[in-house]
């Protein structure tokens, strides 16, 4: 019944208006499908194979894209509500708990969709490392992808400030206080950010308009490139593809006697070139659907987060009654940790270092062998550093996350230090 | 068409059915909110006792809904009245909460007023354990009962409230134990202890009763003596000192400070000199009337228009007229009218009676200088490692050691560094704060005829 309806809808000047192709039945159809449609354009008509097998990406990209996606939705229900000035943000997040309706819910899902989102961007860089996907000629996609995880962290650390209670005021002065470390602009960039010393009404505004505006924009247009460069550079990367040339562009190498759709000026190799044909299959509905499956676990998993544990909210700002040990968010526990043992090495020398070795990795990394395949034999030395390197990290998250106590001494996260109740209210 | 795709098909099946019981599943826990429960069962009630077609016709029309008092001036929103919907309706005195009557709330109109400035807890939340402030995160759980008091003490002097008891003890023993020597409030007193401005919002009762009792069992190493009084004295004071929230209040919250009432009439009958022409008990001038049992021979209407202009109620008299604020008429009024009660009498100073050492001895009580010192100077309270046998010193023979200049001069300056008695062991915690810039030159003569007169007649100290 239904799809009669459907159908006969589709038959109607309107549904062909929209549609235009309609649910596909023929191979021809399916191609038009994903040619036609805004939405699954960003993905070629036919995609190799190995693409829809879940242990070539784990999917990691794409959740990370879908809580992006989940979380620009819940963050436009949110911003009707919060109003970015101190006096009301705090008092906004009661109002999300107590009277707006599925307010807390909303709330939930935005707070730990960011945590998740930081959480498999990271893994989505480590895969891609680790698959040698960054090689030539997806260099720059992976510089485009590092940009989008420092891009995350930022959106990530500019919300933290926004319910203005205990916990965001002294996590944003910690953090702030570690940009501080850098020589010579430190002090300068700290007062920018804050707009200010210390963490404030312009500091709030600035947060929010970076938050809501600034990083989001960015990002869309970070994730645009680095989405458009995939199908650019030719699909997900795998062994044996046909070695790109970085041919030059230049018109004198076109004939001059043609016109050209931007299609055929794409450089490099499509998925279709020099491909044999049956390790190719349609977008849709074979990619399309298990992108579809992965959204809805995505989706079913960041709800029952939100619906059994509500998203943290501590007393209310105070400036001058500091938490023992005040931390930074988790993801820049490490950095803490390091900052505990040297202010420069912690918070500018290691920071500075590992962004520049992430975006030099694939120009530096001149080894064409491994790409598209998990841990390469014929890439021990760089699987070594790269893991080496992301042992350390995690390990310094732990233990400034769960192992540091009051004054930042260490402690055992099943016996914590009881905070003595100090003389001064 | 990739044949691997239908086994996905249970796959798509269970995941839409889950994300959509999912998102139904929230919708429900938020739909379900206990405070429902609560209005549906005052709605019931209220159709219940509905005796007239009109009742009933409310009762059907009224609607399940938040309830809130909008307080921008105290900076607040109190949703109580959410559950608590019937705080106004006095057909409901005596019910079990929540849906109980609150009574004596005519002075404290709650659309003014609300719930939480006086009673506590976290007034935009709609949850019992959440509004009650008992969770986590909520520094201010509502107030026991048995303190209630000290919400008066938020707004109104300690000395004025008729009808807190417990709130004005709790301000003597306050006075007596000398807190201000050491603590500073509202900007007056020492620097020894932290400030006290907000310590009622930051500390438990609990803590402040075990605080008073034994300071060293909450703060390791706090060189404050215990504090000696009866259990109920300690439970007073901290009353007292909890009403110290530094709230935010408005100008007109502000105005209550001073309770038109018999206590505040009696301060001004004092300060503006009343007593210089009138006499009451036999003391005083003898210009004016006694004004013993004036009561009977004016009604309250006379006095109140006399304070306000003496010649429009009584011409020809000699009585100036002192331009009081309606308050302050009102106050003054009040102390009057109480001269019937010759307790009231007893208390009065009579400020020609009161000599250099009397007001001194006030002084000795206003600084909380008997904090540390004793009272009447006697010293005893303990100050480890001093070398005057670690103790603070009693002052009763300070008129041996000082000039009247020396002794002044030491009080404005202080002494920061107490010899030790042994220079290995910490240095004695206490210590004398220097008061040059709180104390006011008169109070400080007065302070040191007080402290010279401590000397016991006929002794001499033997060194």
């Amino acid at each position: 019944m239904l799809t009669q309806a459907w159908k006969s809808f589709l038959r109607t000047r309107v549904g062909r208006s929209v549609f235009r192709v309609g649910l596909p039945s023929t191979n021809l159809e399916r191609a038009q499908a994903a040619i036609s449609s805004f939405f699954l354009h960003l993905q070629p008509a036919k995609v190799n194979r190995r693409v829809v097998e879940f242990r070539t990406t784990l999917g990691l990209g794409l959740i990370s894209l879908y809580l992006f996606l989940i979380l620009v939705g819940t963050g436009v229900l949110l911003m009707f509500y919060y109003v970015p000035a101190t006096e009301h943000a705090y008092q906004n997040m009661k109002d999300l708990e107590f009277v707006v309706t599925a307010g807390q819910v909303l709330r939930n899902m935005h707070r730990w969709a960011a945590h998740m989102m930081v959480l498999f961007v990271a893994l989505h860089l480590c895969r891609v490392f680790y698959t040698g996907a960054y090689k030539p000629p997806r260099e720059f996609n992976w510089v485009v992808g590092v940009m989008l995880f420092l891009l995350t962290l930022a959106l990530s650390f500019t919300g933290y400030l926004l319910p203005w209670d205990q916990l965001a005021y002294w996590a944003i002065t910690v953090g702030t206080s570690i940009a501080g470390y850098a020589p010579l602009i430190g002090q300068k960039l700290k007062f920018l950010f804050l707009g200010g010393h210390v963490v404030g009404q312009s500091a709030l505004i600035r947060f929010y308009v970076l938050h809501v505006i600034v990083l989001p924009l960015a990002a869309i247009l970070f994730i645009a490139v680095h989405l458009w460069r995939v199908r650019k550079d030719g699909g997900l990367a795998r062994p044996h593809e046909p070695q790109v040339t970085s041919e030059n562009l230049s018109t004198a190498q076109l004939p001059l006697t043609k016109t050209y759709g931007l299609m055929e000026l794409a450089r490099g190799s499509t998925p279709a070139v020099g491909i044999d044909p049956e390790d190719e299959i349609f977008t849709w509905p074979n990619l399309a659907f298990r992108e579809l499956l992965l959204f809805l676990a995505t989706l079913a998993v960041l709800l029952i987060l939100a619906i059994c544990w509500n998203a943290p909210l501590e007393q209310i700002a105070n400036p001058v009654h500091p938490p023992n040990p005040a931390k930074a968010p988790w993801y820049f526990l490490g950095l803490q940790e390091l900052v505990a043992y040297s202010a420069f090495w912690g918070g500018v020398v290691v920071p500075g270092l590992l962004v520049t070795a992430l975006v030099a990795l694939p120009y530096a990394d001149r080894k064409r062998q491994g790409i598209g395949v998990w841990f390469s034999r014929e890439r021990k030395v760089a699987l070594t550093i790269f893991t080496l390197c992301l042992v350390v990290a995690v390990v310094l998250t732990v233990i400034g996350t769960a192992f540091r106590g009051p004054n930042w001494s260490f402690q055992w996260p099943w016996k914590p230090v009881p905070v003595h109740e100090t003389g001064t209210p | 068409m990739d044949p691997n795709l239908r086994k996905f098909y249970p796959w798509f099946a269970a995941l839409s059915l889950l994300v959509g019981g999912l998102v139904l599943g929230a919708y429900c826990k938020d739909q379900f909110r206990e405070w429902k429960d609560w209005q549906r069962k005052y709605l019931h009630d209220e159709m219940a006792r509905a005796a007239t077609a009109e009742q009933r016709a409310d009762a059907a029309r009224a609607r399940i809904e938040i309830r809130q008092i909008l307080l921008p001036e105290l900076e607040r929103v109190d949703r109580c009245t959410t559950c608590h919907v019937s705080v106004e309706d006095p057909s409901y005195a005596g019910l079990p909460q929540p849906l109980a009557y609150h009574p004596n709330h005519d002075r404290h109109p709650f659309s003014k007023f609300g719930c939480t400035i006086c009673h506590q807890g976290q007034g935009s939340a709609t949850t019992r354990e959440a509004a009650h402030g008992r969770v986590e995160h909520w520094d201010r759980p509502m107030l026991e009962m048995n303190y209630i008091q000290s919400a008066c003490g938020k707004c109104h002097l300690p000395t004025d409230v008729p009808d807190a008891p417990k709130l004005t003890r709790g301000h003597e023993v306050f006075v007596e134990a000398g807190c201000i020597g050491c603590h500073k409030l509202n900007g007056v007193g020492g620097v020894i202890g932290p400030e006290l401005d907000k310590v009622g919002a930051n500390r438990s009762p609990e803590w402040l009763l075990k605080h008073f009792k034994n300071p060293a069992a909450v703060t390791p190493g706090s060189a404050m003596p215990p504090i000696k009084a009866s259990d109920a004295d300690l439970e007073a004071l901290t009353l007292y000192v909890l009403s110290f929230t530094g709230e935010p209040l408005s100008a007109y919250y502000v105005s209550m400070k001073t309770i038109p009432g018999p206590s505040a009439g009696r301060r001004l009958f004092e300060e503006k000199g009343c007593l210089g022409c009138h006499s009451v008990g036999g003391k005083g001038g003898a210009i004016g009337p006694s004004l013993d049992e004036v009561a009977k021979r004016h009604d309250p209407k006379w006095i109140f228009e006399h304070f306000k202009n003496p010649q429009a109620v009584s011409p020809g008299t000699v009585m100036p007229q002192f331009n009081f604020t309606e308050q302050e008429t009102r106050a003054l009024t009040e102390f009057l009218l109480s001269l019937a009660d010759t307790n009231v009498v007893g208390f009065l100073k009579v400020p020609s009676a009161v000599g250099p050492i009397e007001r001194g001895q006030a002084v000795f009580r206003k600084y909380g200088c008997l904090g540390c010192h004793g009272p009447d100077g006697q010293g005893g309270v303990p100050n480890p490692n001093a070398k005057t046998a670690q103790q603070v010193p009693g002052l009763k023979f300070v008129s041996e050691g000082y000039t009247k200049e020396e002794l002044k001069k030491r009080i404005l300056n202080g002494q920061r560094e107490i010899p030790a008695m042994d220079p290995t062991k910490p240095a004695p915690p206490l210590y004398m704060p220097p008061w040059h810039d709180k104390i006011t030159q008169g109070e400080l003569n007065d302070l040191v005829e007080y402290l010279f007169g401590l000397m016991p007649k006929g002794e001499k100290l033997e060194f």
